[in-house]
C-alpha cells in the first residue's frame, strides 16, 4: 500500500496559501466588498477584475484539460445542481457582507491584524457547527431536489464537449475586458504602499487556482477546514454528541490524487485526512502570507476599540457564512474561482443567489450596523 | 485653518468611506471657504483608494501621507 502523500500535499498548499495571502493583502482583493460596493456605491472596477479572474481561470483550466493535465474533470466535491445552491448562495451573500469579508477575505484581513475578521472567523466555525445539526434534513432536501442527476457542468447537461461552450463564453468575457482595459476601466487609483493592481491580482490568483487543480486535483477551497475545526472544538465540549452527528461521519471526498496516483479520502469530521492536509495549510498560508505582507509594509496593527455593533455584525455574518457554505454546499471561492470557470451549473445557481444576498446584506449593514458611523467612531490602541 | 481629525482605524468596511463621505458633506461649506481641513486616519488599504477618489470627484483637494502603521488622508478646499 502506498503511503498517503500528505507532507507533499501540505507543503504545496502552504506555499499556494502563502502566495494567495500576499496577493490578497497587496491588492485588498475583497470579493465581499466587490458585490457590496456594486449595490452601495455602484462601483464596478473590482467586479470587472473578478470577471477577469473567472475568464482567465476558464481559459487556463480548459487549456490544461486539453493538454491532459486535469484527469479529474469536473473536479471532486462539485455536484449536480439543486435549489440548495441558490439558497446557500443567497445566505452566503448576506453573511459575507455583514462579516466584512468572505471566507478567504476574513483570513487575509485577520492576518493583517483585523480583530473584526477574527470575530467573523469564530462565527464561521460556529456556523459550520450549526450546519452539522441540520445536516440530515438538508442532505435529504438536496437529494430530493437535485436535477440533471449525473451531470455537473453545462457541457455535460447539453452533452457537448466543454470547448464548444468554453470558447464563446471566454470570448465574450475577453471582449468586455479588452473594452474596459482600453478605457482604463480595470485600473484603480490608490496611494497604498506596495499596492498591487487588482487586475494583476486576478491573473495571479487564476494561476494559483490552476496550480492547485493540477497539483492537488482541485482548485482552491477552504471551508471544510472550518467544519473540521468546529468538529474538533465540539469534541472537546460535547464529545458524545459530536461523535453521533452524521455530518462529521460522512466522507464525501474519495479520489485518486493525480500527482502521486494515490487513493485518498476526506470529510468534514474532526480527523486528519486529505481535506486536513489540503485546507489547514492553505488557511495557515493565507494568514501568514497576509501577515508577512502587512509586516513588510509596516502596516500590521491591532485595533480592537471599534463599535460593538460591528463586532456583532462580523460574528453574525460569520455564522451565516459558515452555515451557508455547508448548505450551498461550499463557498464563493470554490464556486467563482473553480466551478464557474468550468461552467458548473451549481456554481451558476450559487452566483444567482449570491447577488440578491449581497444586496440584502448591504441593506442590513447600512440599516442596522452603520446607521451613524461617525457618532460611534472608534479609538485605536496599538 | 481648523483641522478636524477622525480616527477610523480598525472598522468594518465600508464604515471608513461612509464616515469620510458624511463628514465631507457636513463640512462642505467650511471646506470650500478654506476654514476647515478634514483629516482621516485609516488602516484600511481599500479606503486609501476610495476616499481620495470620492473626494477628488467632488472637486476637493486630497493628500495622502503615511503615518506609523496608518494612512492620513487630508481633504481641504476645492481643487484649483
Amino acid at each position: 500500500m502506498t503511503a498517503a502523500p500528505y507532507p507533499l500535499i501540505m507543503g504545496i498548499c502552504l506555499l499556494l496559501g502563502f502566495a494567495t495571502g500576499m496577493i490578497l493583502h497587496r491588492s485588498d482583493y475583497c470579493i465581499a466588498g466587490m458585490f457590496r460596493d456594486l449595490f452601495l456605491f455602484k462601483r464596478v472596477v473590482m467586479l470587472r477584475t473578478l470577471l477577469l479572474l473567472i475568464v482567465s481561470s476558464m481559459v487556463l483550466f480548459e487549456l490544461a484539460r486539453l493538454l491532459g493535465m486535469l484527469p479529474l474533470y469536473p473536479f471532486p466535491l462539485l455536484y449536480s445542481p439543486t435549489p440548495a445552491n441558490l439558497i446557500g448562495g443567497f445566505l452566503f451573500g448576506i453573511g459575507m457582507v455583514l462579516a466584512g469579508g468572505c471566507v478567504v477575505g476574513t483570513l487575509y484581513k485577520m492576518g493583517a491584524g483585523s480583530i473584526l475578521s477574527t470575530a467573523a472567523f469564530a462565527g464561521l466555525i460556529l456556523g459550520s457547527a450549526l450546519y452539522a445539526e441540520i445536516h440530515p434534513f438538508w442532505a435529504s432536501f438536496i437529494k430530493r431536489t437535485t436535477f440533471f442527476s449525473g451531470s455537473i457542468t453545462l457541457p455535460q447537461i447539453l452533452k457537448l464537449p466543454p470547448v464548444i461552450l468554453i470558447v464563446p463564453a471566454a470570448a465574450v468575457g475577453l471582449f468586455l475586458l479588452l473594452k474596459w482595459k482600453k478605457s482604463g476601466g480595470l485600473l484603480r487609483q490608490s496611494s497604498a504602499e506596495g499596492y498591487l493592481q487588482p487586475w494583476k491580482a486576478a491573473l495571479l490568483l487564476s494561476l494559483l487556482g490552476l496550480s492547485s487543480y493540477v497539483l492537488i486535483g482541485m482548485p482552491l477551497g477552504i471551508t471544510s477546514s472550518y467544519a473540521k475545526l468546529s468538529g474538533y472544538l465540539g469534541s472537546i465540549v460535547f464529545p458524545d454528541h459530536v461523535a453521533g452527528l452524521a455530518y462529521y461521519q460522512a466522507i464525501p471526498l474519495k479520489y485518486v490524487h493525480p500527482l502521486t496516483n494515490t487513493y485518498l479520502e476526506g470529510g468534514g469530521g474532526p480527523r486528519f485526512d486529505v481535506l486536513s492536509a489540503v485546507q489547514f495549510p492553505l488557511v495557515a498560508g493565507i494568514i501568514l502570507g497576509s501577515l508577512s505582507s502587512a509586516l513588510s509594509l509596516k502596516e500590521f496593527r491591532i485595533y480592537y476599540k471599534v463599535p460593538a455593533g460591528q463586532y456583532i455584525s462580523a460574528f453574525t455574518g460569520g455564522i451565516i457564512m459558515g452555515l451557508a457554505s455547508r448548505m450551498a454546499p461550499t463557498c464563493n471561492v470554490w464556486h467563482l474561482m473553480g466551478g464557474l470557470p468550468i461552467l458548473a451549473a451549481s456554481s451558476m445557481l450559487f452566483l444567482t443567489g449570491l447577488l440578491p444576498g449581497a444586496w440584502l446584506g448591504s441593506r442590513l449593514l447600512m440599516g442596522l450596523v452603520l446607521k451613524n458611523p461617525v457618532a460611534e467612531k472608534g479609538r485605536c490602541k496599538v | 485653518m481648523k483641522v478636524i481629525e477622525f480616527d477610523i482605524r480598525g472598522q468594518i468596511c465600508p464604515s471608513t468611506l461612509l464616515t469620510a463621505l458624511k463628514e465631507i458633506n457636513e463640512y462642505s461649506d467650511q471646506l470650500v471657504d478654506g476654514t476647515v481641513r478634514l483629516a482621516f486616519r485609516t488602516d484600511n488599504r481599500d479606503a486609501v483608494g476610495t476616499i481620495p477618489e470620492s473626494a477628488t470627484n467632488m472637486g476637493y483637494s486630497v493628500t495622502v501621507t503615511r503615518g506609523d502603521g496608518y494612512y492620513l488622508i487630508e481633504i481641504d478646499g476645492l481643487e484649483p
